[in-house]
């Protein structure tokens, strides 16, 4: 399996770290059912053959956090972001619906 | 209290520089280095900092740039290497990138944390080809392409100086033995031991 980092262009897998859903986010810890969402965001997945986003981090390359769109049943790699455009993009949607 | 006097000594406890037909190994002990962060938002700052200072202009893609005396080699998203021949004037190129990028970048001098070596010749390829996953070859990597990557799992820097060709690689200092030890078993075909 290969990367194409935004920053570095492709490379093999020996260069990245796989850190998981890209899709769930953090809950917040004063919420009264804090406990049962964060055993959902830590532990519940669908675990759904097909397109799925995760995050990889380039750590023997330019150390940037990825949002890595992979089918996982054929390990074809979809699309690459970086994690903090991502997140930036979610920021920002969160507060224009708000 | 007396100030100590340390000679300087080289990363490289048995790498010596050394030509061969194929394969020249120089290894870079009179380097002045720092790094370069810019602080969040402040990249373009830094690059007009940069662009007064010394004429050049940093690489945001794996680049390095050289302007007089002085190369610049980019370390990832808005973070760059400095790098200059510290020379009989025992010139310190953080200090004097310190004044130039206060408040826009942290500046972190990296001369003793990092070992470099420039290989050259026409096998270089073939021995950097057995522990290093870039395509070096000239269609795909070409002078001044800069590559964060490693070398059978010890992590470099390595840029091209030029079409030779040379090659210029960086480590942390501490690595510096282990890489030796890789590359002379990489290159023994063609040096022999
Ligand atoms: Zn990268």
């Amino acid at each position: 399996m290969r990367i194409n980092c935004p920053c570095c262009g492709e490379r093999g897998i020996d260069e990245f770290s796989y850190y998981g859903d890209a899709t769930v986010t953090r809950p917040d810890l004063t919420s009264p059912t804090a406990m049962a969402e964060f055993v959902a965001y830590a532990f519940e997945r669908a675990n759904i053959p097909g397109p799925h986003r995760e995050l990889w981090y380039h750590a023997a390359g330019c150390h940037l956090w990825l949002v890595v769109t992979r089918n996982i049943a054929t390990h074809e790699i979809l699309s690459v972001e970086s994690a903090r455009d991502v997140a930036l993009a979610r920021n920002a949607n969160a507060k224009g619906s708000a | 209290m007396a100030k100590s006097t340390l000679a300087a000594q080289s990363a490289f406890t048995d790498l010596k520089t050394s030509k061969h037909a194929a394969l020249t190994i120089e290894v870079l002990d009179d380097l002045t280095m720092a790094s370069i962060a810019s602080s969040k938002g402040r990249a373009e700052e830094v690059k007009a900092a940069i662009r007064a200072a010394y004429g050049v202009e940093l690489p945001t893609t794996p680049e390095r740039v050289t302007g007089k005396g002085i190369a610049f080699i980019w370390h990832g998203p808005d973070q760059w290497m400095a790098i200059a021949d510290r020379g009989a004037g025992m010139r310190d190129i953080e200090v004097e990138l310190k004044p130039v990028l206060a408040g826009i970048a942290a500046v972190v001098d990296q001369s003793d944390g990092r070992a470099v070596v420039r290989l050259s010749g026409p096998r270089v390829r073939d021995v950097l080809a057995k522990g290093v996953g870039i395509d070096l070859d000239p269609r795909a990597f070409k002078s001044n392409g800069v590559a964060i990557t490693h070398a059978s799992h010890i992590g470099i820097v390595l840029w091209q100086v030029n079409d030779a060709p040379a090659y210029e690689i960086a480590m942390f200092r501490s690595f510096a033995d282990s890489f030796a030890t890789w590359l002379t078993h990489s290159a023994a075909e063609f040096i022999g031991h």
